[in-house]
């Protein structure tokens, strides 16, 4: 019985009408594709994307140097060298990340006790030599000063789930 | 013996000890902070609470001694319940900011808040703040985290001596503070750091720099005192970044001077050699090792077949390793040459002994004798931690007596004290023996004329604290006396009669070391003329006993080769530079007074093209084409140098007897201390060092006698005047001083110009 | 270094000292404190040195015991230094109200000097007294008892 079934169906060409039928549905379906970089997808504000140093609202840098994202970063992309500064207080004189090691983790931002280090939604970015992808001091604080805005919007909104 | 249970466990314990000890001694662990083996007991911080059975209240482990059949639970509810409430009390006025503190990492009040803390403090009022103190440039304050456990305080009492440190004002207004307006200034402040549990005294130097996870601890033994201090070297990236006490209770104990911990700032000073250096037409040009090397061998060689082996020496400072010492003297046997010296402060070399001079005995077994007498030792500054150790056994009765040319606080009970003119020490000395000849109703050594010396009292009691159980040190002031071998046969003389253990407590890490392996043969190299001179470590107008002497030696030699950690020292009158390592970028070993030899491995990679200067003395040797220089490492260097057991090679004995006579004292004499910061290359180099009391610019001193004899005053500048040197300085008055001595420090820039540091000095105001 | 301690001021000391063993001299740093203070008034930095220096104890030690005790003065004070009690029993018998009427009469708080320099006055703790009540202590030797308005005013007719 079965055979005399598919004999039938070799004939008819059962399977590929089934795949047309398939072909046939997302002809008439609205399109899923995005015209990047003309569009873009939407992002959580939770997205972990390039990293930046962030200020307080009088300007000093919120960096401490305690180091704890460096001990913490799984993929040891973070250096960090510090002294006091004139006026008595703990920074750094080095904060590198080499975002070529960098797995994106996030850790760095949750270790850090008082909200310096932070991932930004922005994920365009490239480097033309290996070295260009190494971030320096002046390159995240530069980042935190000019998405400053987008940042804070971000952590605003993921505030409450935190 | 008592029986007690701790925690289930059952042992049985001395009466008299506490619960603390008990416990320790069962290996159970009762958080505490204020409790510390080494200190009284203050019972202040009260984490230690356990429960007791019967007892109604939660006891302090640290101070509540052990009674029979008594049963403890330290971690039962009762004692973890009581735990928890002392953490919640510290913690109210402890602050937040662990991610800036530099004990951050390593605090015991972090980690035992991490088991007793509560996540959450109930407390909401304001939290106090404390100002900081200025405790001068080693240690920094930070003092709203201190949680008053008083260690601090009772160190500075107990074991350095003095209290500098107190706990002002009550309850909540505590504070721990020095005396207003006063800073820190013992030789082993730098203990206090170690000491506190929380991050109000840290290291200034070290301030902000590394987390304490960073760091790796690598062990090696101190380059500087006789001691050989047990070290942990933290480094990170090939940089040393500081150094704490490794625990050796037979050495160190727990503790670190000073100058063994910050000396590290040395090591990462620009004025680092980094590359082999030549003097060309009066410049300095950088050059490989290959043509540095080659120019240096061929010049030796030259100068031995031109001039004759005399007319080539090495000087080397008794902190370079036995390893480097034992390279240098046969680098030199392979040329011919005799003449290595690293006995480059002494001044008299009359003395021969049977084996290489030590302590005589080990420094725990000195710890117990039941008299001592120092002679010619401002042992504070030399030895700090030996100092530190007869501190302790003078508090526990030992009879501690000096005889010293000026009176120097030791902080410790005495029981005797001849002060006299340097040049009277002798005669000092030889009341002593005389006394206790009379006691003992025996006549001493012929080669000792006792004619003409007077007993007076202070002898006579110093003589009678000397039973069989006793000791008497030589230091660095007898030492470096123009009349040391006197000195030491003298002291031998009255160890002999009155069975007294004769020891020397050496001044650098590796004196002894360099007796062993005979680098120290021709006494002074200076006495005739030299065309070639190796200095090995050495800053001759630092490291000699006549600046003025040397200095015109090494600038008349025709040919000068340093092998220097630093340039700037030798660049005057060297032609060449090597850099070699200096004892954290080598491996090598120091024999201690006490005849331990302790080996240590380099704990950073050279700095530079900086080499270890054993490696550098061993190319050097395949250079000039001589055989036995193929040693693959320092370890095969050691057996070789060190072969056989050290110990019957040590000896204070006389070799040969030295006649000791009295003379009588004239005019002015020199004192010429080398001040504690400035006893090699390393420390005169730390920063921090030399910024503290201690480190301050050398001053004319004497007594007000002494000053109104020349129409002086203190604050006056007056020039200083030594055969053929000057040196125009400022007066002080100096009350410790007798009559007669003027108090000039050597080995320091101010004073190179001038000559022996126990010579005759003239003074005479200035402008 | 000028000595501060008259040889009057140091024989009391030494008859303090004298009450103790010779290798406890310290014991008597208290009552050696006392004799400082009311020669001087007030301890200075410099009188707790010589104090320290005379009893052979670090000064910081010495400074210690000073700042502990409420009735050491390491500030100048007035001619006269009124202490008024306000632990409960005294307040509850009037003790507030006097040092009220004290504050207000002097022109002075707690802790304060006046400008001519003739009081200062200080809050105290518990004296023992409590059944005279309010209690006021001039120049921490003397004491007076049930102090109010009328009784004060007398009192400080009286001192001069």
């Amino acid at each position: 019985m079965e055979k005399i079934l598919r004999l039938i169906k070799t004939f008819l060409l059962w399977e590929l009408l089934q795949g047309l039928a398939v072909t046939l549905r997302h002809l008439f379906a609205p399109a899923i594709t995005v015209q990047y970089p003309e569009e873009k997808t939407p992002l959580s504000p939770r997205f972990r994307g390039l990293h930046a140093q962030m200020r307080y609202d009088d300007g000093e840098e919120r960096c401490i140097a305690c180091k704890l994202c460096e001990a913490v970063c799984p993929a040891m992309a973070i250096t960090i060298e510090s002294a006091e500064r004139e006026d008595g207080s703990r920074r750094t004189t080095r904060y590198d990340i080499d975002l070529n090691k960098c797995i994106y983790c996030g850790f760095c931002e949750e270790a850090c006790p008082v909200d310096a280090i932070v991932q930004t939604p922005i994920f365009e970015y490239h480097g033309e030599k290996q070295s260009d992808l190494y971030y320096t001091k002046p390159m995240l604080l530069a980042i935190g000063d000019r998405y400053r805005d987008d940042i804070l919007r971000c952590k605003a909104a993921d505030a409450k789930y935190r | 013996m008592l029986e007690i249970e701790i925690d289930g466990k059952k042992t049985t314990v001395a009466p008299g000890s506490t619960v603390m000890d008990a416990a320790r001694a069962l290996g159970v662990h009762i958080p505490h902070f204020c409790y510390h083996k080494k200190l009284s007991i203050a019972a202040s911080c009260r984490m230690c609470l356990v429960e007791v059975e019967k007892a109604p209240k939660p006891l302090p482990a640290c101070a509540t001694p052990v009674t029979a059949g008594m049963v403890v639970k330290t971690h039962s509810n009762a004692a973890v319940t009581a735990q928890k409430g002392v953490m919640e009390f510290l913690l109210i006025n402890h602050p937040l900011d662990c991610p800036i503190c530099d004990q951050g990492g390593e605090c015991h009040l972090q980690d035992i808040a991490v088991g007793y803390g509560a996540g959450e403090s109930r407390y909401r009022e304001e939290k106090r703040i404390v100002p900081n103190k200025d405790l001068g440039p080693l240690i920094t304050t930070e003092m709203t985290r201190c949680i008053h456990c008083s260690r601090c305080v009772r160190f500075t009492e107990e074991v350095a001596g003095y209290q500098e440190l107190g706990l002002a004002h009550r309850g909540e207004h505590s504070e721990v503070m020095p005396f207003l307006g006063k800073t820190v200034n013992s030789e082993i402040s730098g203990n206090v750091i170690d000491l506190c549990p929380v991050g109000a005294l840290t290291s200034k130097p070290f301030r902000y720099t590394v987390r304490a996870w960073e760091l790796s601890r690598r062990k090696s033994i101190a380059p500087h005192d006789g001691l050989g201090s047990n070290l942990i070297v933290q480094v990170k990236n090939h940089k040393v970044m500081r150094v704490l006490p490794l625990e050796n209770e037979a050495i160190n104990e727990c503790w670190l001077s000073d100058r063994d911990r910050f000396s590290y700032e040395a090591l990462n000073s620009a004025s680092r050699a980094t590359k082999p250096q030549v003097k060309k037409d009066g410049q300095w040009i950088e050059t490989d090792w290959q043509s540095a090397l080659e120019l240096v061998a061929g010049k030796l060689k030259d100068t031995v077949a031109a001039h004759g082996r005399d007319s080539v020496a090495a000087l080397a400072t008794p902190n370079s390793t036995v390893e480097e010492l034992f390279m240098l003297r046969k680098l030199m046997a392979g040329l011919g040459v005799e003449q290595v010296e690293t006995r480059l402060r002494a001044a008299d070399f009359r003395l021969h002994t049977a084996g290489a001079t030590w302590l005589g005995q080990s420094i725990a077994e000195l710890a117990q004798s039941d008299a001592v007498l120092v002679i010619g030792s401002n042992i504070r500054k030399e030895q700090p931690l030996l100092a530190q150790r007869l501190r302790q056994s003078a508090k526990r009765g030992m009879k501690l007596s000096v005889l010293n040319p000026a009176r120097y606080d030791l902080l410790a009970p005495l029981a005797g004290e001849l002060i006299v003119r340097p040049d009277q020490m002798v005669e000092a000395l030889l009341t002593v023996l005389k006394a206790a000849c009379e006691a003992a109703g025996k006549t001493a050594p012929a080669h000792i004329d006792l004619s003409s010396i007077e007993v007076c009292d202070a002898s006579r009691s110093i003589a009678a604290t000397l039973t069989a159980h006793s000791a008497i040190l030589l230091g660095n002031l007898a030492a470096h006396h123009p009349r040391y071998a006197e000195l030491h046969a003298a002291a031998a003389a009255l160890a002999e009669l009155s069975g007294a253990k004769l020891g020397v407590m050496s001044e650098a890490a590796n004196t002894v070391g360099a007796q062993l392996i005979g680098a120290e043969t021709s006494g002074n190299l200076f006495a005739s003329p030299k065309k070639a001179l190796i200095l090995l470590n050495a800053e001759v107008q630092f490291d000699c006993h006549n600046a003025t002497e040397a200095l015109a030696a090494v600038r008349a030699a025709d040919f000068v080769v340093a092998l220097n950690p630093f340039a700037d020292g030798v660049k005057d009158y060297a032609d060449v530079i090597l850099p070699v390592a200096p004892f954290t970028e080598t491996s090598g070993t120091f024999v201690n007074m006490e005849g331990r030899a302790q080996s240590f491995n380099g704990v950073v990679r050279p700095l530079g093209e900086t080499r270890p200067a054993w490696k550098v003395l061993r190319v050097l040797g395949n250079v000039l084409g001589f055989n036995g220089f193929d040693y693959e490492s320092s370890e095969a260097i050691r057996d070789e140098a060190l072969a056989g057991d050290i110990a019957p090679r040590l000896s204070n004995a006389l070799k040969a007897p030295v006649a000791v006579k009295a003379q009588a004292a004239s005019g002015l004499v020199r004192l010429g201390e080398v001040p504690l910061y400035q006893l090699d290359a390393l420390t005169r180099r730390a920063p921090a060092l030399q910024a503290t009391a201690d480190a301050a610019e050398p001053a004319l001193r004497a007594n007000a006698a002494t000053l109104a004899g020349l129409s002086l005053k203190a604050g006056d500048s007056a020039c200083a005047a030594q055969a053929g040197g000057k040196a125009l300085l400022c007066v002080r008055e100096d009350t410790t001083l007798p009559d007669g001595v003027i108090h000039i420090a050597g080995s320091h820039p101010l004073t190179t110009g001038l000559g022996g540091l126990f010579a005759p000095v003239t003074v005479e105001r200035a402008g | 270094m000028p000595q501060l301690l008259s040889n009057e001021a140091r024989a009391l000391i030494d008859r303090e000292v004298a009450k103790y063993p010779a290798e406890h001299k310290r014991s008597a740093v208290m009552g050696a404190l006392r004799i400082a203070q009311t020669e001087h008034r007030w301890l200075s930095e410099e009188l707790v040195a010589e104090v320290a220096d005379y009893l052979q104890m670090a000064p910081v030690a010495v400074y210690e015991v000073a700042s502990f005790y409420n009735m050491y003065d390491l500030k100048p004070v007035g001619r006269y230094k009124l202490t008024v009690c306000t632990n409960l029993p005294c307040a509850l018998s009037g003790g507030v109200t006097a040092a009220e009427y004290l504050k207000q009469k002097l022109g002075i708080g707690f802790g304060e000097t006046t400008a001519d320099g003739k009081f200062t006055l200080v809050e105290g703790e518990c004296m023992g007294a409590c059944g005279s009540a309010p209690v006021m202590l001039v120049n921490n030797h003397k004491m007076c008892a049930s102090m109010t308005p009328d009784e004060i005013d007398k009192k400080l007719g009286e001192l001069e």
